[in-house]
Order: C-alpha cells, then sequence, then structure tokens
C-alpha cells in the first residue's frame, strides 16, 4: 500500500459535491433559504411509445409540502415514484431525476398496510435499516443502538409505547398505527424527502385531520413532503405549492395560494368546481309508504374464534327507508356502517329484531331469501376491483344477474346488460374488456350496472365513491341522482363517512360506536344537528373544507 | 394464546378418532382378504385338518370382534400384541423396521429442504430468465418420472454399468450407517420428487413475494438484496411449502414401500409388504396406529408452523 491513490484518481475530488452542485445554480427560480433537496427535470416516462407522463418538472424543498394534484390516472402515482428512483417496467425514461442526497426518500403509500410484511413482526424492516446504519459501532454495541435509533423513530412519528409495538404482527394494530409505522421507517431512514400517495384517500374526516396533522408535523422537521392526492381538501390544508396534472402534463403549477383564487387553466378551475359542486336531491316528493323498515335490529360480533364471546356492533331501533328516496347512513370507520348493510342485504347472519321489505320480514341470510328478495336488495361494494372476477369480461358477469334473479335468456340478458352499461357511459368497447383494464371510476359503474340488473327495490351502495377522485365521483353521484328521478321503484341506502356525499341525501341517520345517534331529512340534520357526535363529525369536515387543519 | 392451545387440543382429540378410524378400517380389510395367516402358514401342504390346527392354536378360531377386542384392551397397556407368523412382539419388529427408514428419512429431509428451497429461491429470483427455465423444466421433467422407474434406471446405469455404487442394500442388515455407499441410490430416487414439487411451490410463492409492495419497501430503504429474499420474501412464500414438507416427511417416515422394496431395505416399509403378505394382522395394525400417530403430529405441526408463517389466517380445526 502506499499513497498513489490520492493523486491517481481524477474522480476524487468532484465526489462530495455531487447532486447539490447539480440543483444549485441551474435549479430554476429558487429563493436561497430553500434549495431543493430532489427535483425533476422536464421527466417524460413513455410505456409502448405512449408518454404516461411528459414533461414535468417538480421541486422538493426541505420543509414545504409539494401537492400533485389530479385525476386517477393523471400520472401523479408515476412522478411520485420517479422521486424514489422507481419507474413502471418496460418504461423509456427521459429528462433529469436529481434524487435527494444519499437517496434516502420515504415512501408512504394509500394502504399502509401493504408495504408491512405480513409474516414478519413490525421489527423486523425497521431493525434492518436501523443496523445499516449502526456498522461504525464495535459488534457488541450494535444491537443495543439499533434498538434505541428504531425506538426513537417510532416516537418520533407519535408511537410513544414502541417496545410492545414492535412485537406485534402487522394485522394487529390498527390502520392509523400502521400508516405511523410506515412513517417511523422513513424517519429512521433519514428521509429528506417523503413522498405520500394518497394518504387520505377512503378516510373519514376525524382520520383525515389527524394525518394532516401528522403530515404538518414531518413538514416542520425540515423535511420534503410531496402529496400524491386528489383530495383537495387535504391539499388545501397542507400545500405550499401545487402541480395540477392531466393527462401526464402538468397544466397548471404554482404557490398553493394563488392557485385556489385565480386558477389560470380551465381543467383546475374544473377540478376545483367538482369539488362541491353537488345538486342535492332536495325534499323527498310527498311521504311514501316505507320500503324498508329496520325494527329493534342488535348486530353482533364474534372475536377470537367460535368460543370468543360475540360483541354488540350495531343497535338501531327503528329506522326507514321510504319509496324513491335516498337514505344516507353517516358514521366514522367502525361505526357499524357497513354491519348494518351487510344485515340488510343478508350477509351478515348474528343479528336480531326484524328487517322489513314491504311489510314482510326477510329472512337473516343470503341463503334462506328466495329470488325475489335476493334480487330485491341489491349491493354495490366499496372495492369495486375485488368484487369482480378478473379472468372474465365485465359484460359477461353483469348480465349473470339477470340470469340469476330474473331468470332471463342469454342472449336478452347480454342485451340489457350491454343499455345498461351503455347507459350508465361505458359503451361496449369497455364492457367487452377484462376488470383490470378498466379504472376504478368504470369499474364501479359497472358494479352499479349489475345491481341495476336485478331491478332492486334497494340498492345499498357501500363507500362507493371513497376510492374516487373529485370528478370520477362527481360523475357517479350524478348517476345515482338521474337513476333515483327515472326509476320510481327503486330506493337508495348510501353508506358514506363523507358529510359532503350525505348532504345528497333525502335522509340522514348518524352511527356512532354502533348507535344510532341521529336520524331525520338531510337538511335538518345538516343545519340544525343535535347530537353532540354529528356536531363534532361536522366541525372536522368544515376544518378540512376550510384548509386550517395545521 | 389460549385459542392456540384448545386448537391443539382439539386437533389431537381429533386425530386420536381418526388414528382409531384408521386401525379399524385397516382391520377389516385385511378380514376381507381372502385366506388368513393359517392358510399363509401351512404354506405347501394346505391340507384342511393341519390349517384348523394352526387356527386354533392362533385363537384365529374366534369371532373377528373378540379379537379386535382382545387387542385394542392389549393397545391400551401399551402392548402392541404378538406376530401371528413368528410369535415375536410388534414392537420389536417396528422397532427394527424404525431404524433403517428414519435414517433414510433423516438423510432424505436433510438434503431436501437446502435443496427444495434454495432451487425455488433461485428459480424466483431469475423468473422467466434462463436459469429460471432450466431449474423449471428439469424439475417438471423429473417430477414426471414415477419413483420405480427411476429407481430402475439409476441401479441400471449407476450400479450395474458403470459399477460406482452398490445396486442393493442386500446383505447389510439394519446397520445401513457402516455403508454409506449403499444409501446413495436410494436418497437419490426419495428425493427426486419432493425437491421438485418443494422448488415449485418455493418459486411459486417467491415470485409473489418478490413483486409484493413489502419487499419493494425493504429494497428502496437499501436493505441488501440477499437479506431481501431470505429474511423478508422467503417467510411469506413458506406457508404452502411448510404443508408439502410435513406431507413429504410422512411419506418418507411411513415406510416407503417401492424404494425399500427395489433396494432391499429392511425398514418399515419392507416390515409392511412382509405383514400383508403373510396376512400378519398384528403387525399390520401395529404399523397402522404408528403410522396414523405419525401423520396426525406432523400434519399438527406444518398447521402450527403455518400459523407462525401466516398470523393473520387464524387457525381452525
Amino acid at each position: 500500500m502506499n499513497h498513489e491513490n490520492d493523486t491517481t484518481d481524477p474522480a476524487a475530488p468532484l465526489g462530495p459535491e455531487g447532486p447539490a452542485a447539480f440543483l444549485g445554480p441551474g435549479a430554476g427560480p429558487v429563493g436561497p433559504a430553500s434549495r431543493p433537496v430532489a427535483a425533476i427535470r422536464d421527466l417524460r416516462v413513455e410505456i409502448d411509445g405512449r408518454a404516461i407522463v411528459d414533461g414535468v418538472n417538480l421541486e422538493a424543498r426541505p420543509g414545504k409540502v409539494t401537492a400533485l394534484v389530479g385525476a386517477s390516472g393523471s400520472g401523479k402515482t408515476t412522478t411520485g415514484l420517479a422521486l424514489l428512483g422507481e419507474y413502471p417496467p418496460g418504461a423509456r425514461i427521459g429528462g433529469e431525476v436529481h434524487p435527494a442526497a444519499g437517496g434516502l426518500v420515504g415512501y408512504i403509500p394509500q394502504h399502509p398496510a401493504a408495504v408491512l410484511n405480513p409474516a414478519r413482526r413490525v421489527s423486523a424492516l425497521l431493525t434492518d435499516i436501523a443496523r445499516s446504519q449502526v456498522c461504525h459501532l464495535p459488534r457488541g454495541r450494535r444491537r443495543a443502538a439499533a434498538r434505541e435509533r428504531v425506538l426513537r423513530a417510532l416516537s418520533e412519528a407519535q408511537l410513544p409505547d414502541g417496545e410492545a409495538l414492535l412485537r406485534r404482527y402487522p394485522h394487529q394494530l390498527s390502520g392509523g398505527q400502521q400508516q405511523r409505522v410506515v412513517l417511523a421507517q422513513a424517519l429512521l431512514l433519514g428521509a429528506r424527502v417523503i413522498v405520500a400517495d394518497e394518504p387520505t384517500t377512503g378516510q373519514d374526516a376525524l382520520i383525515k385531520s389527524r394525518i394532516v396533522d401528522q403530515l404538518a408535523a414531518v413538514a416542520a422537521r425540515g423535511i420534503a413532503v410531496v402529496l400524491l392526492s386528489h383530495d383537495l381538501d387535504v391539499v388545501r390544508a397542507l400545500a405550499d405549492d401545487v402541480l395540477v396534472m392531466r393527462a401526464g402534463r402538468v397544466v397548471e403549477s404554482g404557490p398553493a395560494e394563488r392557485l385556489w383564487n385565480t386558477p389560470r387553466h380551465p381543467w383546475t378551475r374544473e377540478l376545483l368546481t367538482a369539488q362541491r359542486e353537488f345538486t342535492p336531491l332536495g325534499l323527498s316528493t310527498g311521504i311514501g309508504e316505507p320500503v324498508l323498515r329496520i325494527r329493534d335490529l342488535i348486530a353482533r360480533h364474534r372475536d377470537g374464534g367460535a368460543h370468543g364471546r360475540p360483541t354488540t356492533v350495531l343497535r338501531v331501533p327503528e329506522l326507514a327507508l321510504y319509496s324513491g328516496t335516498c337514505l344516507a347512513v353517516v358514521g366514522r370507520s367502525g361505526s357499524g356502517k357497513t354491519t348494518l348493510a351487510r344485515c340488510l342485504a343478508g350477509l351478515h347472519r348474528d343479528h336480531e329484531g326484524e328487517i322489513l321489505l314491504d311489510g314482510t320480514a326477510l329472512p337473516r341470510t343470503l341463503r334462506t331469501r328466495d329470488g325475489a328478495q335476493l334480487a330485491a336488495v341489491q349491493y354495490v361494494f366499496q372495492d369495486s376491483r375485488a368484487a369482480f372476477d378478473e379472468h372474465r369480461p365485465v359484460l359477461h358477469q353483469v348480465a349473470r344477474t339477470a340470469v340469476r334473479l330474473r331468470g332471463t335468456d342469454k342472449g336478452t340478458a347480454r342485451q340489457k346488460a350491454l343499455t345498461t352499461l351503455t347507459r350508465l357511459g361505458l359503451p361496449k368497447e369497455l364492457a367487452d374488456r377484462r376488470p383490470d383494464q378498466l379504472s376504478g371510476g368504470e369499474l364501479q359503474r359497472a358494479a352499479l350496472a349489475r345491481a341495476l340488473l336485478a331491478r332492486p327495490r334497494v340498492l345499498v351502495c357501500d363507500e362507493i365513491t371513497s376510492g374516487l377522485d373529485t370528478i370520477n365521483r362527481r360523475g357517479l353521484l350524478e348517476l345515482l341522482a338521474q337513476l333515483l328521478r327515472e326509476r320510481d321503484d327503486l330506493s337508495l341506502v348510501l353508506i358514506t363517512h363523507d358529510l359532503d356525499i350525505a348532504a345528497l341525501a333525502h335522509h340522514i341517520a348518524v352511527l356512532d360506536a354502533g348507535e344510532l345517534v341521529e336520524q331525520g331529512t338531510a337538511p335538518r340534520v345538516l343545519t340544525t344537528p343535535e347530537h353532540p357526535f354529528t356536531v363534532s363529525l361536522m366541525e372536522h369536515t368544515a376544518r378540512l373544507g376550510m384548509g386550517t387543519g395545521r | 394464546m389460549s385459542g392456540l392451545r384448545s386448537f391443539v387440543a382439539r386437533r389431537l382429540l381429533l386425530g386420536v378418532a381418526q388414528t382409531v378410524a384408521v386401525v379399524l378400517l385397516v382391520f377389516a380389510l385385511t378380514e376381507a382378504l381372502p385366506g388368513d395367516a393359517a392358510v399363509a402358514l401351512a404354506g405347501d401342504q394346505p391340507d384342511p385338518a393341519r390349517i384348523a390346527a394352526i387356527r386354533a392354536a392362533l385363537h384365529l378360531d374366534r369371532p373377528a370382534h373378540e379379537r379386535l377386542a382382545d387387542w385394542a384392551v392389549g393397545l391400551l397397556h401399551g402392548d402392541l400384541g404378538t406376530s401371528l407368523t413368528s410369535g415375536r412382539p410388534v414392537s420389536t419388529y417396528l422397532a427394527d423396521g424404525f431404524g433403517p427408514t428414519l435414517l433414510l428419512a433423516a438423510i432424505t429431509v436433510a438434503l431436501l429442504v437446502p435443496a427444495g428451497f434454495g432451487l425455488g429461491v433461485l428459480a424466483a429470483r431469475y423468473e422467466g430468465r434462463l436459469v429460471d427455465r432450466l431449474v423449471s423444466s428439469v424439475t417438471l421433467a423429473v417430477y414426471a418420472v414415477p419413483e420405480f422407474a427411476l429407481g430402475v434406471l439409476l441401479v441400471t446405469v449407476l450400479a450395474l454399468r458403470l459399477d460406482w455404487l452398490p445396486p442393493t442394500a442386500v446383505g447389510y442388515g439394519t446397520d445401513l450407517l457402516g455403508h454409506p455407499a449403499a444409501l446413495v441410490l436410494p436418497v437419490l430416487v426419495l428425493l427426486s420428487r419432493p425437491v421438485c414439487s418443494l422448488s415449485r411451490l418455493v418459486r411459486a410463492g417467491m415470485v409473489d413475494a418478490l413483486a409484493s409492495p413489502y419487499v419493494a419497501q425493504a429494497r428502496r430503504y437499501g436493505v441488501s438484496g440477499a437479506k431481501v429474499r431470505y429474511a423478508h420474501a422467503l417467510p411469506a412464500a413458506l406457508a404452502p411449502a411448510a404443508q408439502q414438507l410435513a406431507r413429504t416427511i410422512d411419506w418418507l417416515l411411513c415406510g416407503v414401500v417401492v424404494v425399500e422394496a427395489l433396494y432391499v431395505i429392511p425398514g418399515l416399509g419392507t416390515v409392511l409388504l412382509n405383514a400383508v403378505a403373510e396376512r400378519d394382522v398384528p403387525v399390520v395394525q401395529g404399523l397402522a396406529v404408528v403410522f396414523g400417530v405419525l401423520t396426525v403430529v406432523l400434519n399438527l405441526g406444518a398447521d402450527l408452523v403455518t400459523h407462525r408463517l401466516v398470523p393473520r389466517a387464524g387457525v381452525a380445526a
């Protein structure tokens, strides 16, 4: 060994400056106080010659929240993953991506459970990350040092009882805890940039505002947050800079304040107005007969196998759905909304009390209901992708309803399915595809068509819009309103955690912790809520809506 | 964890019932076979009077249910009865035969686990590439060959043509460890198919696990490749393989009749074969009890391992 290396290695002097030098002078109009820690220049991602992202520029600045806004499929996630150096398989990449110094970028996905290994304890990945940071220590002290780092990261992510938590498996954590564990991974990594992909989609107002606080706290630590979201309330509450994306391009970008007040691009304007512009169904047209009546319903769940004691999860003394109207059932996650819907549809067996359809009691389970009763109550699920067989064309699956429940022959059923699908906005060339070739919004329409083919009296819609972006959501809700106007024998039960959606209904029933705490006509419940829970639910929604979440 | 304990208790109870059912079924089937131990013993002199005498001496003239009851009472005291043909206790048959079988099974499993898992992980790592196609097509081809055919082929080529290995274990008795060369061919044949099924299961599980978001998360947070494969992806891919492994061990321990017969290894399979030929009902029943208990215990073990690997699934009996 001699010191020849010191003089002959030409790469050595250039090393340390690396990305910083790149981003410095050429990084565009950025104040000296907040030099971007990661940036994307003119990114183009192409699959099979089709650009899914084109000409995108993005800067992540420390302590700032940069939001990418747009409908599903607009290229938000592709752009966000590019910051992590990840691209779809087979993609051709153009432009430049300057990742954060040391490549330390954290990622919080929409479903935190997906990135937690179901077969390993929570501690597994955290310990592996920490281990790689303590290599410099003597062997004997590494274990303790890694442990200490993990616990510190957990407490920074607002998980105080780290010791106990580390021993659990992901499925033993609540959704909120899972999300904070994933955040702890990013903090432990020492990420300078954190990409959060739709962190609030499908969450109720209370959880949403908690996530907003959490991300605000992350930004306050000086970490650059890149928020990918179609939830404009959350973007409004958090973002410093906003990029509006459409079909892979940024149509407008700028400081959040300016964008909200004076949107320049028509698409931004449409996105912003789609947010609130629903037309409520108004007052119910005369008091019709109740088509569905619930009396003294008590539903239970069994935990811990056959020997666990059943716990009461829902208590509804009296609730009615009138013909031709829409009843919204509102409540937080876990309040018993879905259990109520499942009782109506005969999917939750363990309940007492009566569910009367046109005055006759419905049997408790699907198996004991006859064909007409099955057809009368139809269910549209939240996860439309899971509700379709991925191997058969959508049209075929939709037509089966008419064959099974109405005894129609195959040809007629196919024709009817096609008519219904077309009316709901799915032309034949889309209907002939398999589910994986349709978007979430299109599949949800197909699911709706499938339920309608049974000509139901009662259509139960369980959070059917919560996975959709604002524009798709508005389309679907308008469709529901139109259906209700056209078919006078149809009534809707709308399960939702979103008061804005509930405002569309004629009647609202509010559930909290399994109890029916309030019910009445929609205008009454929304303007003069009586129960404290309804009041707090409305305050959280308002807080997000006003953008005062920080 | 009390749920788990009651699950184990229920499964063991169910296992006892299953073993009893197996024993009853085996007894009924051996009764249904034409001829009995007396006929087999009489051998070349099928003189009716002689057969009747032997039958009386062996108490075979008593009604079937009484014989079964006697045997069952003995079993409750830990006595498996005595052989009809030799008069030796059944337990000595089992003890003698278990040694070689256990030896074969242990060696096979010791090689099977690294080979099966290693090939599966290797193929999944290079999914769709040359290594994967090579591993997948070879394992499929080998799996398609029945054991007896592969056994005969190996004997012909490696023992008779090339004279590298002894063709059978004839003459070595139960002292097989002293003659390791005699073990090579039987272990190869025993390994052939389980390695293929195991590696294909591990490959399928690993392909899914490696494409999963949690593995992507481990990779993007800088966990090294080998650690991602073995510490993060493999545990999630193991559950089906664990079940398959338990079935394979069960198959190996419960007397691999074809292989033992082919290589003349005096294991449980050979004991079973002879006992059936001689209508030696107590020995057959003793074997049925041992096999039943082994199957129940191994499957319970596999379920517990699966429960540990897929904690979310819970347990059901």
